[in-house]
């Protein structure tokens, strides 16, 4: 009559309903007998070893347990979304919650190895492999709950309908709630898991998007980030680091501010007082290399504040201040990119013999300059940590929740087993909070005062100069030009300090479409520590390069859309000249402008590793308006993109607004200065951001470049790197001003 | 020092210096933490609070000259998030990563006090705050909704 079920005991479940009625869908047994395999999609299917990833509860609520950490960019909700196709439970019901780091550690990274090291990342968050993940999960548990009504009511299981927490049998009109059928789905043995549904089956993925659900605490003030956690007998902590990196603490008179009010401790953190211990973290420990510092404790953070900043303290700087000031770096790294570089990233063809045969008239070469940038996250740095003989408990706004998780555990020597991470809110990631060296700041000062909650809260002049920033960065393009004035053969070169990032010249669709191309790189011993900065490498490489390739297209004598358009026919991936075609058409492109407007386009692509129908390819169109004098505004933004495909159209919208406004910010205004090898720049009053008034009323996001391939890819980070190109080709076509360097308030913008 | 203060309608007492900030006493004496610290010179926005119903930034303004007037912070902006600038922020998916958005609100909340129809100029004078994940297009929307709203 009905499927044939299995009905089994199962040790696991019995266990976990004598919690209270839960049944825990995916969950190894709490015996030592956890099946290492990862879960994957080849895998998932035929399964019957599942991963903790859901829950449900004797109430109806379903938890869904997430690695990846949400910084707004809505990761939670989705995940619930997937949940909720599969299962369809009361939306209202779903409680998404962070999946414990301690557990994985515990349980053979039964969390982190569907994802590697980039599992507990907050990016890479709802791809494929995860849509699929949480789709085959609530798939089964759906169909558990079928089995178990089918079987109390005697009837087939295809029969039963499931729809928001509710199971109904038309024809019998028996109907229940999934907390009442606990109990006999726990012990249900699906013969074969089912399929999960097809793209041309969905109900509510790519139909509604629902608001994120933390927005409603947001609203009211209740959500809580890093900063906001307050522990029983919790003290605050502010922290000031050495002013030149890598820079050690000469003298420190902790007596001079013990006696004022709430002071309760001053303490000092010296990296080489940390003891290596033999973790596995899911990247290197040398990024989480903590600084020389000193730290005042007190009962409210503005009295810490108050007697740090009356602190006596000295400074041994070290060699990072030979580096006096910024120009002195700039030209280091512009002198770099005058010789071939030590590493070659790619070599094909002969550029040499290309450019000789071209002719002088028929060169065309270009340096470009981006600058030191801090992601500048509203909430500044910080974290809470309790550490006791035999437990470390860790409160921190991360990116990276395993990194944090581990880096605790390295820096107090506490078995993982005994140190429990908690997840917060972030008042914005951008790469920032991802290495995790604030982790250890944070835990390395607590571990000073150990049997009190201590939050460590960086000053926003902290925050600002000791960063892990967008790298300075030198790019030199040079090309030959053929007959129809497209490249025939192309020399790049990229320099910058140690750990600069290469993508995005490379492995773009320029340097693959062409048979002859030299692209080297080059380290320049600088100190200044770098970190990912939203679209690390391609932040920079993408303005070099559509600066460079706006300049070709002048030279040619060829309009610059159009040139981008013959250009990147020759690539196999269509989404580039789909993209273009878009931007041009919804732009406006090509009516005249006033004398002081212009137009610029620029096109990229984040994340295609140099093939095609891989990544996020977004083609942005800037219309501007300079005055002769000098003053730049954006009248408009056009962005098209080609991420193959979609689910929440609201979602990427929102990513393609912030994630341009992000790029148009970096682009116009930042950049930090060093003087003495220290960071200049240390509010908002110097390193500024655009408001409201900056911006036109809307960015206008099209959705007809998409190209349909069954990629869903990553939508944050392509943004970033092309508004800037465009603007500054936008500023050309203004003004007949070329913009080589950010930021671009820096550039005299005057015209005649 | 001993200070009384009424917030969100209600006294509360608080002992610490009078130069302390507002945005810190909220925060850390009294353990509001609605109130945000983004930059403690008053350029961000994120720490406003209304005072006698106007938008002041908390981080500079102490607690000495807070007493004896009416604060509110977002978590008084309404009993349980009815104010239509709440909904149509939730509607709209305004925030991103939300950490500017108490700041915003309450900047928001004072505008359409004084200006009930303001126009695109009014708000981005108004509403000024730094938000750095980019939420400016979606906040200047949702506050044209809730002055509709209102004014029905």
């Amino acid at each position: 009559m009905n499927e044939i079920v299995k009905v089994s005991r199962r040790k696991f479940l019995v266990s976990s309903l004598a919690l209270g009625g839960a049944m825990v869908v995916g969950t190894q047994a709490l015996a030592a007998t956890v099946d290492g395999a990862p879960w994957d999609k080849a895998n998932a299917a035929g399964t019957t070893e599942f991963t903790p990833w859901l829950t449900i509860n004797a109430d109806g609520t379903v938890i869904v347990r997430a690695t990846a950490v949400d910084i707004g960019n809505g990761t939670l909700t989705q995940l619930a979304a997937y949940v909720y196709e599969e299962l369809s439970p009361v939306w209202e019901k779903i409680k998404p919650e962070y999946a414990s780091t301690n557990r994985d550690f515990l349980e053979n990274n039964v969390y982190s190895t569907p994802g590697g090291a980039l599992a507990y990342f907050s990016g890479r968050s709802t791809g494929p492999a995860r849509m699929d993940t949480y789709m085959q999960v609530a798939a089964s548990a759906r169909e558990r709950l079928k089995a178990a009504a089918a079987t109390r009511w005697s009837v087939p299981a295809t029969e039963i309908m499931v729809k928001d927490g509710v199971l109904t049998h038309a024809g019998s009109g028996n109907s229940a709630e999934f907390g009442e059928l606990l109990a006999d789905a726990a012990q249900i043995q699906l013969e074969q898991e089912p399929p999960i549904k097809d793209r041309s089956e969905w109900t509510f993925l790519g139909k509604k998007a629902p608001f994120k659900v933390q927005l409603p605490k947001i609203v009211n003030g209740s959500l809580i980030y890093g900063i906001d956690v307050r522990e029983p007998g919790m003290v605050y902590a502010a922290l000031r680091q050495s002013p030149v990196m890598g820079g050690k603490l000469k003298s420190v008179d902790k007596d001079a501010v013990m006696s004022m009010p709430g002071v309760l401790a001053v303490v000092t953190v010296d990296p080489g007082e940390n003891v290596p211990t033999d973790l596995k973290p899911p990247f290197p420990f040398g990024v989480s290399t903590a600084q020389h510092a000193v730290a005042v404790i007190a009962e409210h953070y503005w009295q810490a504040r108050t007697a740090l900043d009356a602190l006596p303290v000295e400074w041994d700087d070290g060699p990072g201040a030979d580096w006096k000031t910024t120009e002195q770096m700039n030209e280091a790294a512009t002198a770099a990119i005058q010789q071939a570089g030590d590493k070659v990233e790619a070599s094909t063809g002969d550029v040499e013999a290309m450019f000789a045969e071209a002719g002088e008239d028929n060169i065309i070469e270009a340096d470009y300059l981006t600058p030191y940038c801090e992601q500048a996250p509203l909430e500044p740095l910080n974290g809470t940590a309790l550490v006791t003989e035999d437990r470390v408990d860790f409160w921190h706004p991360s990116q990276h929740s395993q990194m944090a998780y581990m880096v605790a555990a390295d820096e107090t020597g506490m078995p993982p087993e005994k140190v429990f991470f908690h997840q917060t809110f972030v008042g914005g990631g951008f790469g920032r909070r991802v290495f995790s060296d604030d982790a250890r700041m944070v835990v390395a000062v607590a571990k000073k005062f150990p049997g009190r909650p201590v939050q460590v809260i960086w000053s926003r002049e902290e925050s600002t100069r000791q960063g892990r920033y967008r790298p300075l960065m030198a790019g030199k393009l040079k090309a030959s030009l053929g007959a129809d004035g497209l490249p025939t053969a192309l020399l790049g070169r990229m320099a910058g300090g140690p750990g600069f990032f290469a993508v995005g010249m490379a492995d773009t669709a320029l340097t693959n479409i062409l048979k002859n191309t030299q692209i080297e790189s080059q380290t320049v011993p600088f100190h200044i520590l770098t970190g990912p900065y939203r679209g690390p490498g391609y932040n920079s490489n993408a303005f070099f390069i559509e600066t460079f390739v706006d300049e070709c297209a002048i030279k040619a004598g060829i309009d610059p859309m159009e040139y981008r358009l013959k250009l990147y026919a020759q690539w196999p991936d269509i989404g580039w000249v789909k993209t273009l075609e878009e931007v041009k058409a919804k732009s406006g492109w090509g009516e005249t402008l006033p004398k002081g407007q212009g137009r610029g386009v620029a096109v990229a692509n984040w994340g295609m590793g140099g093939k095609p129908d891989e990544g996020t390819t977004v083609a942005t169109v800037a219309k501007v308006e300079v005055s002769q004098d000098g003053v730049l505004k954006i009248l408009q933004l056009d962005v098209a993109f080609d991420t193959g495909r979609i689910v929440n159209e609201d979602a990427v919208r929102t990513e393609l607004e912030g994630g341009t406004m992000f790029g148009l910010n970096m682009s116009l205004n930042e950049g930090l200065n060093i003087k003495d090898g220290r960071i200049v720049e240390g509010n908002f009053d110097e390193y500024p951001i655009i408001r409201m008034a900056d911006l036109p009323p809307q960015i206008n996001v099209h959705f007809g470049g998409l190209s349909d391939n069954p990629r869903f890819f990553e939508i944050g980070e392509p943004p970033t790197g092309v508004v800037g190109p465009a603007v500054g080709n936008a500023i050309f076509q203004a003004t007949g001003k070329r913009i080589r360097t950010m930021p671009f308030r820096l550039h005299d913008l005057s015209w005649s | 020092m001993a200070v009384s203060l009424s917030i969100n309608g209600e006294v509360k007492e608080v002992d610490a210096d009078p130069q302390t900030p507002l945005l810190w006493v909220l925060r850390d004496y009294l353990g509001m933490t609605g109130t945000k610290f983004g930059c403690g010179i008053a350029q961000c926005g994120a720490c406003t609070v209304h005072i006698d119903g106007a938008a002041v930034r908390s981080c500079q303004y102490p607690l000495e000259s807070a007493a004896g007037s009416e604060i509110t912070t977002i978590e008084g902006l309404s009993p349980d998030s009815t104010h239509p600038l709440q909904k149509y922020w939730v509607e709209m998916n305004v925030p991103q990563c939300g950490y500017c958005q108490s700041g915003m609100l309450m900047a928001a909340a004072a505008l359409l006090q004084e200006i009930p129809e303001p126009t695109d100029e009014d708000i981005e004078q108004y509403v000024n705050n730094i938000c750095r994940c980019g939420t400016y297009t979606r906040v200047r929307a949702a506050i044209h909704k809730a002055a509709a709203d209102m004014k029905a």
